[in-house]
């Protein structure tokens, strides 16, 4: 294991490259470099890095065939640059396996944010429980109480929750709930997930109308807020 | 349904189709005119003429052998019904003459009794064959001239432009074959107004109005009068077509009533349906032809459109996504970064912010020729535009390799700013595209009246895109193909806008060679470099 992980940034703005090269260095990243969708696939295999950060505007191919290709032999975290045109292509993106994605142009700090959160393990798998403020979800019990006090969830709702907080601070597209819920019968049914997001507010948050902790992204998914820094458990 | 050969079923043509005929209009055989007569009884004369005459020399089977033949050609020649009259004719005058008791009608020998009843059959099966022949002769040039006409119609709808002209070619060829005056109509404002006739000065009467209006309204054929009968002696036949968007309009087609005695009538009349058909296929044509061309317009819009915001997108997102980036990686990370990458880090938001600038500058430019707003023109030395240009784009590209070779240049009527932004965007694209040497030249070319200024950058990339290259010479203001970007466009508005053109080549080492052209007066007496050099 290295002692710095390995960026990889794929952008054909030799601008983008300059200030993100500058900024991920001193956020203590080592960075490697590439400016196609062919180079980006070879720099993957030469250098193994952690994480790809890709920008959807390639001279090459899009973004979405990148993720295609790197998806058939990795899993590799990929954190994906956007503009506000290219919507589509982010959703596909994500779909098809991105993990995160920052519109442009963004503050360093949103990119660390992500990618900080991409690359930390996925802990739904292994946690027993969940405790974020006075909240605390207890997955193997399936139970969920605030400030001590238990709140009645249903079983799909559970498992809402559950999908969401297990991943903390990454976006989880519609699709994606839909599919870990619900299964693959029901990928299309976005209203449906609406109302049991609008249910798991109303149970959940301090003041349902202005969520804390199931974020909206328009258009793309929700995203769990992540735990404020050092408040994670190990 | 009784359709020529000509005519293939078509259910467009079911509103065309007559109703059937009443039964008294129409006759066995064609009826004989008067001419006819004459000219069998002068044939007759001169047969019984000559058998009188001859009668001593002749044996009488050959006098009958004449007046036989005399039946056959007026028969021939005439028709059915002059060949019969011509037959009773000759049997009366050969009763008259070769008959015993002679020069009576009376017959006293029981042998000349069927002399004359063979005679008689003889003639009228003679007369029968004959004049058949005589009208499928006629038939046969009728059908000749109605697929002439035939022919004619399509090529001639081939080559029409409006409905203006597909009015006028079927209101030619149905005054041809009606042989008698055709109106075409046009509904403006749900009221037919006349646009065209045939001859031109045929003024339709009112009842021929209210039989066109029944017509436009009902969707179908509206017959002319029979004769004796009041009402409009014009058929008319409503062409409607629909203009592809939704719409429908058309224009009604009259002509006049065909004479029911004409032995090609049935051919002329389905002429008549083939060329109401043809019209109003050239006239369906016309609207999608148009429908077509108003779709392609608004999709190079789009297109223009969609090119210009993607650029827009990219050119501004990509600037300012530096520029945040770098200032919050000074603000959040300021501690840890060397400084180094500090100083570069601010370096790039200058740039970028500098490109930014530029770039506000090209979109304003590209709103006011847009706009239409007109270039305020001046005297300006062409030389002191090029040397701005040239300066001002080595200030913003140092590393870049840029050679002004500049002839002495005229003073020329143009705006000053414009001139100049028009050559810094093409350096400015030439710097894009090539990273080699860049050559800015400036010279008059041509003589007296055709003079320009010709204000050219050289680089040597790889050249433009062949489909830029031809937008940019081409007479298009707007519909630049997609990667046009913003700054060959503009050149090109300021170009026209100051009167001029813009012309791409290849340069000398294989790039661009793209050239700003501006007209020099022949000899203005505002002009003296003009004057030395006409």
């Amino acid at each position: 294991m290295r002692e710095r992980r390995l960026i990889l940034v794929v952008d054909d703005e030799p601008q983008i490259q300059r200030f993100l090269g500058h900024a991920l260095v001193a956020a203590g990243y080592d960075t490697c470099l590439a400016a196609t969708g062919i180079e980006a696939l070879a720099q993957v295999a030469a250098q193994e890095p952690d994480l790809m950060i890709l920008d959807l505007g390639l001279p090459d191919m899009n973004g979405k065939e990148v993720i295609e290709r790197l998806r058939l032999r990795s899993d590799l975290p990929v954190i994906v640059l956007s503009a506000h045109d290219q919507e589509m292509e982010k959703i596909m993106a994500l779909d098809l396996g991105a993990d995160d994605f920052v519109a442009k142009p963004f503050g360093i700090g949103e990119l660390l944010a992500r990618l900080r959160a991409s690359l930390r393990p996925r802990r739904a798998a292994r946690a027993e429980q969940i405790r974020q403020g006075g909240l605390v979800i207890d997955l193997a019990a399936h139970q969920v109480s605030r400030d001590g006090e238990p709140l009645r969830l249903t079983p799909k709702e559970f498992d809402l929750l559950a999908a969401l907080a297990g991943n903390a601070g990454r976006v989880m597209t519609h699709h994606r709930l839909l599919q870990l819920v619900w299964g693959p019968a029901h990928v299309d049914d976005v209203p449906y997930l609406r109302v049991f997001i609008g249910q798991l507010r109303q149970k959940l948050e301090r003041d349902p109308a202005r969520p804390e902790l199931i974020l909206t992204e328009p258009g793309i998914g929700y995203r769990w807020a992540p735990a404020a820094e050092g408040g994670q458990p190990p | 349904m009784d359709k020529g050969p000509v005519l293939a079923p078509d259910p467009l043509m079911d509103k065309f189709d007559p109703p059937p005929l009443p039964p008294d209009d129409r006759r066995w055989m064609t009826a004989p005119r008067p001419v006819g007569f004459l000219g069998a009884a002068a044939l007759l004369a001169a047969v019984t003429l000559a058998a009188d005459r001859l009668h001593e020399l002749l044996p009488e089977n050959v006098s009958i052998l004449l007046f036989l033949t005399a039946v056959l050609v007026s028969a021939a020649a005439f028709g059915f019904w002059v060949g019969l009259a011509s037959a009773l004719g000759a049997i009366a005058a050969f009763n008259y003459l070769f008959v015993e008791p002679h020069f009576t009608l009376h017959i006293a020998r029981p042998q000349d009794l069927i002399t004359l009843a063979v005679f008689l059959l003889s003639a009228g099966l003679a007369g029968i064959l004959a004049g058949r022949l005589r009208e499928q002769v006629d038939a046969a040039k009728g059908r000749a001239a109605a697929l002439e006409v035939v022919s004619r119609v399509s090529g001639d709808l081939a080559g029409a432009k409006s409905t203006e002209d597909v009015a006028r070619i079927a209101l030619r060829h149905l005054h041809g074959l009606s042989q008698g005056p055709a109106v075409a109509l046009r509904a403006e404002g749900g009221q037919l107004q006349l646009l065209a006739a045939e001859p031109a000065d045929h003024l339709p009467e009112a009842s021929d109005l209210d039989a066109a209006d029944i017509a436009f309204r009902r969707g179908r054929a509206e017959l002319a009068a029979a004769r004796g009968w009041s009402g409009s002696r014009l058929s008319f036949y409503p062409l409607s077509v629909s203009d592809g968007m939704g719409g429908q309009r058309g224009i009604v087609l009259g002509h006049a009533r065909l004479d029911p005695d004409r032995s090609d009538r049935d051919w002329r009349e389905k002429t008549i349906e083939v060329v109401l058909r043809q019209s109003e296929q050239a006239l369906q044509r016309l609207a999608l032809a148009e429908a077509a061309e108003a779709e392609r317009r608004r999709a190079v819009t789009e297109e223009t459109r969609a090119a210009l915001l993607s650029s827009l997108s990219h050119d501004l997102r990509t600037p300012l996504a530096t520029i945040l980036g770098a200032v919050t990686t000074l603000r959040e990370l300021g501690a840890t970064l060397p400084p180094a990458s500090q100083t570069d880090l601010l370096a790039a938001i200058e740039e970028e912010s500098e490109r930014l600038a530029r770039y506000v500058e090209k979109l304003l430019q590209l709103t006011r020729l847009q706009a239409g707003i007109a270039a305020q023109m001046a005297w300006v030395d062409a030389g002191d535009a090029v040397q701005a240009a040239v300066t001002r784009a080595r200030r913003s590209w140092p590393r870049a390799q840029i050679a002004a070779e500049l002839a002495p240049l005229p003073m020329i009527r143009a705006e000053a700013g414009l001139l100049e932004q028009a050559l810094f965007n093409l350096v400015e694209n030439a710097v894009k595209y090539t990273p080699g040497p860049i050559r800015v030249t400036g010279a008059v070319e041509g003589r007296a009246e055709g003079r320009e200024l010709v204000l050219a950058v050289s680089d040597s990339g790889r050249g433009l895109p062949p489909a830029i290259a031809e937008w940019l010479a081409s007479d298009e203001a707007v519909g630049a193909p997609p990667g046009a970007g913003l700054g060959l466009p503009i050149c090109k508005g300021i170009a026209r806008a100051l009167g001029g053109r813009m012309t791409a080549a290849r340069s000398v080492s294989g790039g661009a060679l793209l050239a700003i052209r501006l007209p020099l007066p022949a000899d203005d007496p505002g002009n003296p470099d003009g004057q030395a050099a006409a």
